[in-house]
Parts: C-alpha cells; structure tokens; sequence
C-alpha cells in the first residue's frame, strides 16, 4: 500500500512541466491518516537559494520576487553547502526543500544532473511549517538557521556548530526540541518563531542558543529554550503572515483567525538585553490586560454555550438512536406484521374532484406506537413509484418523492399526511408506496458545522418503515347500482357517459389499429373485443378464511351459500385494507347486492368484475369435481385486465397465506391438468424466445406482428388458470 | 401510417452501426492525431474502450448465433486492441477467453479447460475447416500480442506453429469473402480499428526482434542472428528494421566480430537515422579497437544527435494504435536499446578530445557542459552511467585549459572549487588503511566524502601553482604550491594497530587508493615549488623540496631531473649525473612497461 505523491516543477514563464518526481510514502499509518484529513495535510514546499549569489535568476526578474518572496531563501552558504553538498553549490542551484505528511524533510537540487528527492531528516509526525531565520544578524538576508514544525509540536533547527575542541570542522547541527502543540501554523522573524496552536499563539526565541557558550553546551541550551514558548494571549489564529519589523523594534503579525477575522498583532517590543524575562513586565499595559480579560472572558462564555447545546444534542440524539435501534430491529424481522410494527404507516386511497379533473389521493397516516418521542428533524418521506411507466416517459421509471417534516410526534400519537397520486390516466398502477423517516444531522449541529464537515456527505439517516402497494383494487370506482344512484348528485351522468364513449373509441382505435389491415375489419369493430382474465379459488377455502375473517364480526350467519361467498369474495376484495391501505370512497358501507360488479378504472376505462360459483374437475371422475369460485375480470382494456387480474391475484394470495393449516388434501384433481398447463406454458416460453430473437435482429416479421403475436401469448397465459385451493 | 415510420432497424444492424461509428470516430482522431495531445488521445481511447466493452456486453447477451459472430469477433477484436494500447492485459485477456469459449460453444462444444494454451488448442481444433475458423485466426492474433507485450515468448515459441500458419493463411483475405458473400449492403460490414494484416506484420518483426535480443542476453549469439536476418526482410516500419540490423551487429560483436558488426550498425543507420544506439554501440566498438579518430567523430555525431529536439522523445512512439513500443518491453531489449543522456556523451566527448591531442576542441566541449549545468531549462532524469561529480569535472575543465594555454580561465575555475570546498575542510583527517578503494569511505553527516573533498582542493591549488608557473609569476606560484602542501599535511595514516602518523615514502601504496592520490599529488606539489624556487635561485630550499618530492612521488620524473640541475647548479656533479641516471633509467623502464 502506497500513495504516491507528484510534485511538478514548473517554470514560472511558460508553465511547460520540467519533470516530475514521485516518491513512495510506504508507512501504512500514513496512508490512514491521509484518509482522515486529506484535506488539511500538504506537504510543504519552499525554494532555497545558494546565500552567495548576489541577484539569483530567478528572483531577477522582478515579478517573480514581488509574486512569492516568502518562500525564497538565502542560506548561508556553509550551512547551504552542508546540507545539500558541494555538486549543488558549485553551480548554485537553487533547492526545494518539502517537508512530506509523513514527517520526512526532503531537499532536491533543481539543476543538478540526475539529482534525485533524497531525505533530509525525519520528523516523525506531520511536517506543518518550514523556514529560514537569519538568527542575530541584523544584516541582510542569509539565513542561518532553517526551522522545521511538525503538527505535535517538535521543532526542528537545522543550523552550523562551531567547530568542536578536538580540532573537528564546523557541521551542520540539527536540534530539535518539543514545544506543546497541536501547530497549526507558523512563521519566523529574524528572531523569533510564532506559531499557533488554535488556541493560543506563543513566540519561541530562537537566537537563544546560538549566541551561547560553544559546542555540547549550546545544544542544550537551545532545547532548553524551546522548551518555554512565550504565550501572546490571541487564540484561534489559522494562518499567520510573515511578520514585519517597524524600524523601532515593534513586530507587527497578520494572522487569519478560524472565523474569518484578519488580524495585525502588534507585539511588544522585544528589550534585547533583558534574557531572561520573557515578557518585559514594565511595557504590559492596563490595555493589554484587558483585551486578555476580555478574550478568555470571550472564549469561557462561548465555551459554556457550546456544553449547553451538546447535551441537549445528546439528549436528541438518545432519542434518534433508539428509534433508530427500534426500526433496524423491526425491519431485520421480515416477518413482523405490519400491524404489530411499533412505528408504522397506513393509508387509504380516495378519488377526488377538482376542476371537473378527477384525481386520486392517498392519505398516509403514521401511526407512532412506540414509547419515543419522534422530535424536531424527523422527516416522513413517502417515495411512489409506479411499478411500469408509460411508454411516452422514455422507459425510465419516475418516482414521486413527498417529505413531510414534522414536529414532536409523541406515543401514541398519529401524523395525517395527505398527497396527490395521480391524476385520471395519468399513473399505471400498481404503485409502490415506500414509506421511510429520515433523520437529518443538520438539525442537530446547525448549518456551519455541517458544512465544515466535509466527511458527512449528505447528512441524513433514512429508516425505512414500511411499504405499502396501491393495485388497481384500491382505484377501481365502482358504479353499483345503489352506489350509482348515490353518485350521481356529485357526479353528472353525461360526464360518466361521456368517459363511456371516449374509453370505447379510444379501445377502439387500439382495435383497429392492431387489426387494421385485416380486411374485413369494419364490419366487426362495432362488436368491442372484450379480453378477459380469471383466477378461480376453491370455495372451501373461501369459507374457510372469509368465514374465519367475519366469524367475529357475524357470528349468526356461520354458513354462507354460495352466492352470498361470491358477493362476500368480492366485497372483501375491494374493502379490505390489504397490506394498509384502505379504499377511502366506501365509507358510507355499500353493500354488494350482486356478485357482478361494474367499476371505472383509473384510466376511465370499464370494468366488470364477476364471482361466480363453478364445478372444476375432470369429466371423467365426476366424484372428484370440486366447487370453486371463479373470480372473472373483463374489459375492453387491455391494461385494466391485466392490473386487475393482478391485483386479485396478489389478494387471493394473501387470502392463502391467511389460510388455516389443513392436512394435504387427498385430491388429486389437479395432476393432470397440472401437467397440461406445465407443457403449455413451456410452449409458450419457446414461442415467446422465438419472436424476441427474431425481434432482436429484425428477420421476418414486421413490429405489427409482433406485438400481435406477443398478445395472443400474454392473452393464452391469462386463460385456464388453475384452481387455486 | 406508411411503411418507412415504422420501419425501424434491426438490433443487429443498430449493432454494426455503433461499432462503424466508433471505428470512424477513432479513424478520424487518429487522422488528426498531431493536433491532439498525448493526454486527450488518452482519454479519447479511453472512451472508446469502454463504449466497445459496453457494446460487447449488450451483444453476448444473446446466445451465440452463427450469424452473427462476425460483428461479435469484430468488437472483440476492436475491444481488445484499445485494451492492448493501454496496456491493460488482464481485462484484454479476459475478453478473448469469453470470446473463445463462446466461438467453441458455437462449434458445437463446451469449454472445458482454462488454461490458456490448452483452450486455444482446443478451439483451433474444433473450428478447423469451418466458418468460424478466420474468426478465430483473428482473436489468436490479439492473443499473440498480449503475450508479446507481456513477455511471454516461451507461450509463442509453443504456438510457432499456428502463428506461422496465421501468417500464411491471414492475406487470404477470408474475412473479405464472408463480407461479399454475406450482405449486399454497405452498413452491415463491421470495421475494425486495425487493420489484422498489419497487425500480423507487426507482430511478427516485432516477435523476432524481441526473440532475438532475448537469445542474445542468454548468450546463443549466432541462433539469434539467424533469426534476425530472416525478420530483417520482412515487411515493417523502418525503425524496426534498423533495430533489427542493429541486434544482428551486437550478435556479431558478442561473437568478436567488430568489422562485420560495425557494417550491420551502419546499415542500421541507414535504414533509420533514429536507431542512435547503433551509433553508441559503434562508438564503443572503436573504442575497442583503439581507433580514436573514428571514435571521437562518433561521439561527435551521437552529441549532435542527441541534442536534436526529437532525440527526446523515443524513437518507437507512435500515432497508431498499437505502437510497436507497447510490444517491445522486455528488460534485455531496452537495456541494449539504452544510450546515455547527452551531457554523458558531452563529458566522454571533451575528455576523449584533451587526452588525444585535440585540446582546443576539447575545451570547447567542457564549456558547453559547464554551461549546461548553469542553465536552467535542462532536464533532471538519472543519469545511466552517473557523471562524475561536478568538482572533479571543473578540475578536469580547469586542466584542459591549462592544456589550451589559457591560464586565467583556469584559475577561475580552481578558485570556483576551492571557495566552496575550503569552508568545509577538516583540520585533520585521519586516513585508515583500507583493502578497497571502493571499502568504507569517511562519510560525514552530510554526505560528503571528505578526504575526496580534501583531495580535490588540493588539486585546485596545484593547478593554480601550475597557472602561475605557467605565467612566470614564481611568488604566486609558491604561494599556491604551498597551500596545497600544507593541505595535504592534514591528512594523518592510520595503519592497524598503530597510531595514526604521516605518510612516508617507504609505505607500500596500491595503485588507485586515496593514499596513492594523496602521495601523488603531495610529490608533484613539492616538485613544483621546488622548480619555482629553483626559478627564483633559493637552490636551498629547490633541493629540499626536490627531494622530498621524490620520497613522497619517486616515479616523477620531473623532479628527478630538477633535482639534478639543482645538484649540478650547486657543484654536486656527480651526484647529479647520478640522480639523472637513475630518473634515464626509471622512466626508460616505465615507458617499456
């Protein structure tokens, strides 16, 4: 594991890459940290130039001197000659020296033939800040010290030792010291070393052992007063300037605190005979106290603020963890009932009449059964999406999002939330309602804190609560023959007929145009094609769960005939609140009268739903034959058959699930017709093959046949359904 | 409702459509290449990758159809070569493998094995004699240069069978006759990105060349050249002859044949200018020879060459798809393919030029590389055969001027040296006796050598001496001699076991080492302030300066015959006869050695 890291030369006139040098950063732990705080660690970057040269190329030309003369070194020669050898200065190439994430200072000579990165020295932690300081010498420019800063604090001084006693030649002298970080930034004067540890910014006095007693002593002296850092009382400082000297001694800083203030620190001046004093006291004015009180008063009052609002954020977030933990738990149990989850939604379905358009509604109420309080940040969302689309969206399925935000939903409380579904025509159902709470950070740190929160993307929690399906079932508007009677107050009659005669030319036309060059296709569009589907059930069953269903609702009546079984499989059909959703419009409890029902689809197209009572059973063992409700739905539209036949089917499933255990039914009824419709639709599998391959690569038949040929399929598939038992 | 609104096209020819469609686009880029940087055209291949993978995608996922494995195999084969020229092996390798085992499904077969060479076995099989076999001939030719490009020349050596065959049997142009056949209509032929003949020729001199330096690295010499005079009249880039021409030379120079291998690199040249190697290789031939004219001119032309703007960048880049450079990657070649940069060649150049007589020239050549230091726009990349470091390059300069009479420029130089060495000079050094001069070095925190940068100033010092003698100017000349005596006293000896002490002139010194250096340069000092003392009538001091000279250095000659004028100016005459006998003798003996 490697990151590699390619720092580009580039010519400050014509921008053309000189080369490019990439050095391995091997440590793993790096790699890790480099994760975590990507943003923040770069590594560090500044040009030393070759004390001896008097007007260096680069910074000849004046712009470049003007554009960046903070990063511009002159070193001592000796030291430069130390530190980067003979080869380097001999042609006085200039040195980049950078100090990497990993605490490693690398130097490379830029003009050196087949020079390469080679490592200065090691930090160990993350290099912050590099610099040069001239140390003591009040003439100009060369540096005699280079100054290295790690993020926790070590100090790094590279500078020359006097030679030794034992007749040893000066050498490079590198002495570090710790001073208490973290560091943020930093910068040198001729002096002194500012550096910022977020909270404070303290001054370290460099020239302190340079000008001691020689050799071993001086080490220690030097790390000794690295040791005691000098506290300036301006806290939150990001980034200082490098600091300029006012001809009378006064240092003047600009520093950039974390909230975006620009700041002149004016310091002291520095008493050059006073060593030991760190601080002159004499010059410590009423003023400077005061703006001190005045900053620790600032920082203690916003500290207090800040532990007011983090408990309360803990007390929230208590609260949104256990919820949390409540709805994880619930959902990793597939099996929990809906209606036993603690926190859950229901909904109900209901055509609605605005500006002559009809349009369905779906109210969800969330029902909160649980002992938490749902607070402030929680968000209902509620995503539709229609299970098929039109083909005029493009093939692309769009959902429907709808958040509803909402405040301190206590125990047993519910929340009604109602929204648009569709309008008429619009929607193809089934929909799938996926009905979710989302919890965002946001409300819990505030917008700034978010923001500089780079890792939390989006900055939500979503728990999914429960989904919900509206089938065709749940839209059918039903025109029963008292309902109709009721109807027509709001609703006119030439609307409806209107809705009539426009779904039948509309059917119509996908008539003729599926047959339209049949020939004789006028004389037989006048008679509608009805297509049809039907789901046959055995009766027993039926009775067996509609009757254990209403048992407690009716108990006098334990038997059903048959005729009533079929208007009671229909009135459950469309009543039942089916996986939590309700059909809103039959509140006012019409009871079926007939087991024929006519509705309106969604579309407007109609529909007629029959129940009938049949005996299936092969003719030649009569005694075998079994009583079955068959459940058939027609229309002269394709798509409602199709929904509806659906959407039977998915009740009629639910009805199974619901079905008492009984032992293995001796008959065997179904065995050969079993096989039958496996062989059938095992033909209908390969015909279907058949016509996609030939419709991939266009060979035979036209687009025309081919959907011909597809339906005659789909419609075979719907025929001879077996009975369900 | 006419016929034309719903007359759609068929998937299959929506297929060919889009593979067409991105051959063009790829044409068209490749066309107007030059505009284009290297970068864009990266991207744009990149593109083009994936939109053939997708498309591949899309089309096995219909079961394999007879009728349609000329597109499949043709997006196959266009995906794999934009794989192949970015050399993304694995993913190339991949494709071809469901390629093959689809193409064997196809046939009638299931895949059984997944080793490679047994699959391709297998399906080569299968398909013989069939429709799908020139389908089949075109993905074994991806796989040839996927395992050309990786090295794997044991893999093709196994193969060689059904690669010669390939070749032999691709120009048929069966491919073209399926097409004909097939369709009457134009959009339904599917394009390929390259075109598979060339792809053949490439492979195969691109297979021998790399054949060829492989044997040559394992020593079976003449095995290889045979096989490169074949490749050598194949069909192919120029640069690619050449280097055919030029690994037939190093054949021959491995088998001690200089004069033939010298015309093999000259046709090289011929063939292409940009095969420098040959140019390097030649040098290195005269050199070998002892033919110094000849190879300071090729050293001449090989700095002339290198410092052409194309010389940076290879030679073996290319617009087309797969570049020849993306095949030749194995170790062997490019490490007989290497030239050494031009500040290299420079350096060899003006040294060459100073030790054979041609000094002016010579010094011309070490400005032009002290230049080349200073500049700033020269690029930093490792050097193959390292410079010597810069000092000892100025002090070399520095000698060549001096040669070339021109004594100021010298002394500028030396004192360059000296300025940055002098600060970092011990004020003793102790040298240890070492086996090797290669052994353990003194090497100081810093990383500097210091007895090397002892040394080195010594060296600009006697070289000033030398100046100033030069100019007459004895003072000066003595001044500087003595600096460099005076340096040269730093260094103390350390033999095992005894205390450290100076050197004297009965130690056995090795050749090479430090110490011999050190004695040297201690003896030729001394000879020179003696002679410049001898110069200014102090015959005291000349003598004793002579003579130590002669116990620290005897071999010098110089000082040897000085000391005898000295004796003889001083009334010594038989010892001086004697002391220029014994120098007649010495040096009588050193040049018969």
């Amino acid at each position: 594991m490697s990151l590699y890291k390619t720092p580009k030369q580039t010519q400050s006139s014509s921008y053309e890459m000189l080369s490019s040098f990439t050095l391995p950063l091997v440590s793993a732990f790096v790699h890790e940290d480099e994760l975590k705080t990507r943003m923040r660690r770069r590594p560090v970057l500044i040009c030393v130039f070759h004390g001896q040269t008097a007007s260096p190329p680069f910074s000849s030309t004046s712009s470049a001197e003007a554009a960046s003369p903070v990063s511009h070194f002159h070193l001592k020669p000796v030291l430069f000659k130390r530190l980067f050898g003979i080869d380097t200065a001999l042609i006085k190439s200039p040195v980049i020296l950078c100090g990497l994430p990993d605490g490693r200072l690398c130097f490379l000579p830029l003009r050196l033939p087949g020079s390469r990165l080679r490592v200065l020295h090691s930090l160990e932690q993350p290099v912050v800040f590099i610099g040069a300081s001239v140390v003591m010498k009040t003439g100009p420019e060369h540096a005699q010290c280079l100054v290295a800063v790690g993020e926790l604090g070590r100090v790094l001084l590279i500078k020359m030792d006097k030679g030794g006693s034992e007749g040893e030649c000066s050498r490079a002298g590198f002495t570090e010291g710790c001073v208490p970080g973290p560091v943020v930034c930093g910068c040198v004067d001729k002096r002194h070393l500012y550096y910022s540890t977020g909270s404070d910014l303290l001054a370290l006095d460099l020239s302190k052992g340079s000008s001691g007693i020689e050799g071993q002593e001086c080490g220690e002296e030097t790390s000794a007063a690295l040791q005691s850092p000098t506290s300036l009382n301006v806290c939150r400082v990001i980034s200082l300037a490098q600091p300029t000297c006012s001809p009378a001694g006064e240092v003047q800083l600009l520093g950039l605190s974390i909230r975006g203030q620009l700041q002149r620190i004016t310091l002291p001046v520095w008493r050059k005979d006073a060593r030991m004093s760190k601080l002159p006291q004499g010059r410590c004015s009423a003023r400077d106290l005061l703006s001190a009180i005045g900053d620790v008063y600032e920082r203690a009052s916003v500290l207090k603020t800040s532990i007011k609002s983090k408990n309360q954020t803990l007390r929230h977030l208590n609260q949104v963890l256990n919820i949390s933990f409540l709805l994880l738990a619930s959902t990793r149990e597939e099996h929990f009932p809906i209606q036993e989850k603690p926190i859950r939604c229901h909904a109900m379905t209901k055509w609605s009449r605005l500006l002559q358009k009809d349009s369905l509604n779906l109210t969800c109420v969330l029902d909160n059964s649980s002992p938490y309080v749902l607070e402030r940040g929680w968000t209902l969302t509620i995503a539709a999406f229609p299970l098929s689309c039109s083909p005029s969206a493009g093939g692309e399925s769009s959902s429907t999002n709808f958040s509803f935000q909402f405040c301190n939903l206590h125990p047993g409380e519910t929340l009604e939330v109602s929204l648009p579904l569709a309008a008429a025509g619009d929607t193809y159902f089934p929909v799938t309602i996926n009905c979710s709470l989302t919890f965002s950070v946001t409300s819990l740190l505030g917008e700034e804190e978010v923001a500089s929160f780079t890792g939390l993307q989006s900055g939500c929690i979503s728990l999914p609560l429960n989904t919900l399906t509206v089938d065709w079932l749940h839209v059918l508007q039903v025109k029963s023959s008292t309902a109709s009677h009721k109807n027509t107050t709001s609703q006119p009659n030439n609307i409806t007929t209107a809705d009539t005669i426009q779904a039948f030319v509309r059917s119509h036309r996908i008539w003729c145009s599926g047959r339209g060059d049949g020939g004789g296709g006028g004389a037989s569009a006048l008679k509608q094609e009805q297509y049809s589907a039907c789901v046959r059930v055995s009766s027993e069953l039926l009775r067996d769960t509609l009757v254990l269903k209403s048992s407690d609702l009716d108990p006098q009546e334990p038997m059903l005939a048959p005729h009533n079984l079929c208007i009671s499989l229909l009135d459950w059909m469309l009543s039942d609140s089916l996986g939590g959703v309700k059909m809103g419009h039959r509140g006012d409890e019409i009871a079926l009268s007939s087991p024929v029902v006519h509705a309106q689809g969604p579309n407007g197209d109609t529909v007629k739903l029959t129940a009938k009572e049949v005996n299936i059973g092969e003719e030649s063992m009569a005694k075998e034959s079994l009583s079955a409700i068959e459940v058939r739905v027609e229309s002269s539209s394709v798509a409602a058959v199709c929904g509806l036949h659906h959407a039977v089917l998915h009740r009629v499933q639910t009805l199974l699930q619901r079905a008492p255990k009984r032992p293995a039914s001796t008959k065997t009824v179904q065995s050969l017709g079993l096989r039958q419709a496996l062989q059938r639709a095992e033909c209908l599998l390969q015909q279907i093959q058949q016509s996609r391959i030939s419709a991939a690569f266009g060979v035979g038949e036209s687009t025309r046949q081919m959907t011909h040929s597809f339906l005659s399929v789909y419609r075979e598939l719907r025929e001879n359904p077996l009975l369900i038992i | 409702m006419s016929n034309k609104i719903y007359h759609t096209l068929s998937l299959f020819d929506k297929w060919v459509q889009e593979n067409n469609n991105l051959v063009n686009k790829w044409k068209q880029q490749e066309g107007g290449g030059d505009t284009l940087s290297r970068d864009q055209s990266q991207t744009h291949l990149k593109w083009c990758t994936s939109e053939f993978e997708t498309l591949l995608r899309k089309i096995q996922g219909v079961p394999p159809l007879a009728d349609h494995t000329q597109l499949e195999v043709s997006v196959v084969y266009n995906a794999c070569v934009c794989f192949t020229a970015q050399s993304q092996f694995t993913e190339a390798e991949l494709l071809l493998k469901q390629a093959t085992e689809r193409a064997l499904q196809m046939a009638g077969n299931f895949p059984v094995a997944s080793d490679p060479p047994v699959l391709w076995r297998t399906v080569l099989k299968s398909v013989e004699n069939t429709a799908l076999n020139s389908c089949v001939l075109y993905l074994l030719c991806l796989q040839w240069a996927i395992w050309l490009a990786t090295c794997q020349l044991k893999m093709i050596e196994e193969f060689q069978e059904e690669l010669t065959s390939l070749v032999e049997t691709l120009p048929d142009g069966v491919w073209d006759d399926r097409r004909s056949k097939a369709r009457g209509k134009s959009f339904d032929i599917s394009l390929l990105v390259m075109e598979p003949r060339r792809l053949v020729e490439l492979l195969q001199i691109c297979t021998s060349i790399a054949q060829g330096a492989e044997r040559l690295s394992e020593g079976h010499s003449s095995e290889a050249l045979s096989g490169l005079q074949i490749a050598s009249s194949l069909p192919a880039p120029r640069i690619l002859v050449a280097y055919t021409h030029f690994l037939s030379g190093s054949c021959l120079a491995h088998m001690s044949r200089p004069q033939m291998a010298l015309q093999c690199y000259r046709k090289a040249l011929e063939t292409d200018f940009r095969c420098v190697c040959a140019l390097y290789q030649s040098m290195l031939i005269y050199r070998q020879l002892g033919n110094t004219q000849a190879e300071i001119q090729a050293l001449h032309l090989l700095h002339s060459t290198r410092m052409l703007p194309s010389a940076t960048e290879p030679a073996l880049a290319c617009t087309h798809l797969l570049s020849p450079s993306s095949l030749l990657r194995s170790q062997s070649l490019s490490s007989l393919l290497s030239v050494p940069s031009a500040l290299s060649v420079l350096h060899n150049l003006a040294l060459k030029c100073v030790l054979h007589g041609r000094v002016s020239e010579g010094v011309e050549h070490y400005l032009d590389l002290l230049a080349a230091f200073h500049s700033e726009d020269h690029q930093v990349h490792a050097e193959v055969p390292p410079l010597p470091r810069l000092t000892e390059l100025y002090l070399e300069a520095g000698t060549a001027l001096l040669m070339a009479q021109r004594p100021a420029d010298c002394m500028a130089l030396c004192d360059e040296v000296i300025s940055t060495t002098l600060e970092l000079l011990p004020e003793k050094l102790i040298l240890e006796e070492l086996e090797q001069r290669n052994e353990i070095r003194d090497v100081s925190v810093e990383g500097e050598d210091r007895v090397a940068m002892l040394l080195w100033t010594g060296a600009a010092y006697l070289l000033q001496g030398h100046c100033q003698t030069h100019l007459k100017d004895w003072k000066q000349a003595v001044i500087h001699y003595t600096r460099c005596i005076n340096l040269l006293m730093k260094v103390w000896f350390k033999k095992r076991g005894f205390q450290p002490q100076i050197p004297s002139a009965d130690m056995i010194v090795k050749e090479g080492t430090y110490l011999s250096v050190l004695q040297k340069l201690k003896g030729l000092s001394l000879a020179g302030r003696g002679i410049s003392f001898t110069q200014t009538d102090q015959l005291k001091e000349a003598l004793r300066d002579l003579q130590l000279s002669l116990q620290a250095f005897p071999e010098c000659v110089g000082a040897g015959l000085w000391c005898g004028e000295v004796l003889w100016r001083l009334g010594r005459r038989r010892m001086a006869a004697a002391h220029w006998e014994k120098t007649w003798t010495f040096s009588a003996q050193s040049s018969l050695e």
